[in-house]
């Protein structure tokens, strides 16, 4: 049996703070060494978004341990029919070269779409689905492009363009808002991926590393990071996000050697693009879980805990800290 | 139902439920506590069979049946008989069942299969939902007759600076007095207090003894003139309850859809409401991770 933590009011806390918010959310934490977790809603299905880039990029590890690909092979991007996005190649305007690996950096650090949808034509969608159905993430299912998500938000919303995404009847008819039709997951199988890639368990420790170096590179604050406001404590994440809806998966580690993999999904009441508190609650909620899992952990005696029988405890962690430069 | 296979009905509810239920002489039968106590539950577990089946036979035939349907507290009268003449008027076969509800007990019984349809206020949660148009009733401001600014025709927000608002409680829809606050204050009214009250009559008296001002829909202006109180429309019309027709995706059968159409057209006609469509533009900053 996985233990899961009994702190009274932790959930109710969290499930405040949504609302308080003006969110929906669903949240799995889990202590990556012992096991111990804490959930909110954490096997509602939900649309993942840019999240699914995470399991892109383990997949891209996965084929260059296989050999099927060369992590510093060029890869040519042109700008026409690049992927439409705010950011990276997906915003500039001439021909780029760079390493798969590159690409990798600018897809998680900054969430760009074109080198998304550049490393996906190699890795394929049917070896994304392999590597998630392999390590066990049975709710985890990529079913098109980035590309083909944009498009169809853009065709959802009309001739309007992003302005008529402030109207809740147009909002309501986003098929990438709706997990049966969207690339999907549940925060509980995002934990697992994130508790897999720390302990070295989902590739070899060189790739490990590797995803681990890139998550702990992404440059957003507003999240799950903003729970977190220590020098000394690294968060290491991937963000998603569409019309009303705000997501971060990632881990959190702290100076004593705790690490905690939290997922947070979230949809907003209020159809604004701009709102700091709803991006903000992402890492309130993830901040009290991560202290109620602290507090777990602090309250047990020396002896050795007993955790779940699915994922053994280590007296030694591979793979600890994320490596930032 | 003859005596022998009721007996047995019941011992063996007993038995599953491991309380006894009645005391059994040979001349009476009465509940024991334990049976008068679950009594309640047992009726209201009656009565969601009986909706069940009334729904399963709407679904079956679309024609007759039960339509349970909500709507916020805050609906006028006139519209509330609006909407029930022009369903009828719609789909005369269909009984529909109104229930009085905020938007969060909406959502949460769309979730638990026990609502069919509802007017609901936005912004809200709208996953797993499907809605009509969405319609706007543009706020005014109620004032003491005595205020400056009750002599203009139409009141800027900058001139309510200085009073207290009346405003409902924060944790009935935070996201919406959120967003009236930061409307206010992009107008140049920052209140110096907000006190909270809800009902008209409270918000009224208040707004009498404090001098502070509220905001209501036109509609729900006094119907009788009140002597030291006026409405006034707010000038650029900057804020509005926004309200739509919903129901759970893949739901919307004729007689969903014949409510959806009579409480559009009864808030259109008896509420002054108007189709919402976003006219802001709309400036996707780089953290939203998509681009149009």
């Amino acid at each position: 049996m996985t233990r899961t933590v009994n702190v009274p009011d932790a959930a109710d806390r969290i499930r405040a703070a949504f609302a308080d918010a003006g969110v929906t959310g669903r949240l799995h934490a889990l202590d990556i060494d012992s096991g111990t977790q804490l959930g909110v809603d954490a096997d509602q299905l939900v649309c993942t978004a840019s999240v699914h880039k995470l399991c892109l990029l383990v997949a891209l590890h996965d084929r260059a341990a296989a050999g099927d690909l060369d992590l510093t092979e060029q890869a040519e991007c042109p700008p026409d029919g690049r992927t439409p996005g705010p950011t990276g190649l997906a915003a500039m305007l001439d021909v780029a070269r760079m390493s798969l690996r590159d690409l990798a950096y600018l897809m998680m650090a900054v969430s760009d779409n074109a080198a998304a949808d550049l490393l996906l034509a190699r890795v394929g969608l049917d070896a994304v689905n392999r590597t998630t159905a392999r390590l066990g993430l049975d709710a985890t299912r990529a079913v098109h492009t980035f590309g083909a998500m944009l498009a169809s938000v853009k065709e959802d919303a009309g001739p309007a363009g992003a302005q008529a995404l402030a109207d809740p009847h147009v909002v309501a008819r986003l098929r990438a808002l709706d997990p049966a039709r969207a690339n999907r997951s549940t925060p509980r199988d995002m934990t697992r991926l994130l508790r897999a890639v720390w302990r070295d368990e989902a590739c070899l420790p060189e790739h490990g590393a590797a995803i681990r170096r890139v998550m702990g590179l992404q440059v957003w604050p507003h999240r799950l990071a903003s729970g977190f406001p220590f020098d000394d404590v690294l968060v290491a994440g991937k963000t998603g996000s569409l019309p009303t809806l705000r997501n971060e998966v990632g881990v959190v580690e702290y100076p004593d050697g705790g690490r905690y993999a939290v997922a947070v999904f979230t949809r907003t009441a209020h159809t604004a693009a701009t709102l700091p508190a709803a991006d903000a609650v992402i890492g309130t909620a993830a901040r009290i879980a991560v202290d109620a899992l602290r507090s777990r952990q602090r309250d047990v005696p020396a002896a050795p805990t007993r955790v779940s029988d699915d994922l053994p405890a280590r007296s030694t962690a591979p793979g600890r800290g994320a490596g930032r430069p | 139902m003859a005596q022998p296979p009721l007996s047995q009905r019941i011992q063996r509810l007993e038995r599953e439920l491991e309380v006894r239920l009645f005391d059994r002489t040979s001349r009476q039968v009465a509940l024991t506590k334990a049976g008068r106590l679950l009594l309640p539950e047992a009726r209201e577990l009656l009565a969601r069979s009986e909706s069940l089946r009334a729904a399963a036979r709407r679904i079956r035939d679309g024609e007759s049946g039960l339509l349970r349907a909500g709507l916020p507290p805050d609906i006028a009268g006139d519209t509330v008989a609006a909407l029930l003449t022009g369903f009828q008027d719609r789909r005369s076969g269909v009984e529909l069942e109104l229930h009085e509800l905020s938007t969060t007990d909406q959502l949460a019984r769309f979730a638990a299969h026990e609502l069919d349809v509802g007017l609901i206020h936005h912004p809200c949660d709208v996953t797993g939902l499907e809605l009509g148009p969405v319609l706007r009733r543009e706020l005014g401001v109620l004032l003491p007759r005595d205020a400056e600014a009750a002599g203009l025709t139409e009141v800027p927000l900058a001139a309510l600076a200085g009073s207290d608002l009346i405003l409902f409680p924060r944790a009935g829809a935070p996201v919406l007095y959120d967003d009236l606050l930061t409307t206010c204050a992009r107008g140049g009214y920052t209140p110096p207090a907000v006190r909270h009250g809800q009902g008209a009559s409270f918000v009224r008296g208040l707004v009498l003894s404090v001098g502070a001002v509220a905001f209501s829909p036109r509609d729900a202006r006094a119907v009788e003139p009140d002597a030291d109180l006026v409405w006034r429309p707010l000038a650029g019309a900057p804020l509005a309850w926004r309200h739509s027709v919903a129901w759970p995706r893949g739901h919307g059968d004729t007689a969903v859809r014949a409510f959806a159409d009579a409480a559009t057209h009864a808030l259109r006609t008896t509420a002054d409401a108007r189709p919402d469509t976003p006219t802001r533009p709309m400036r996707l900053r780089p953290a939203s991770e998509y681009w149009l």
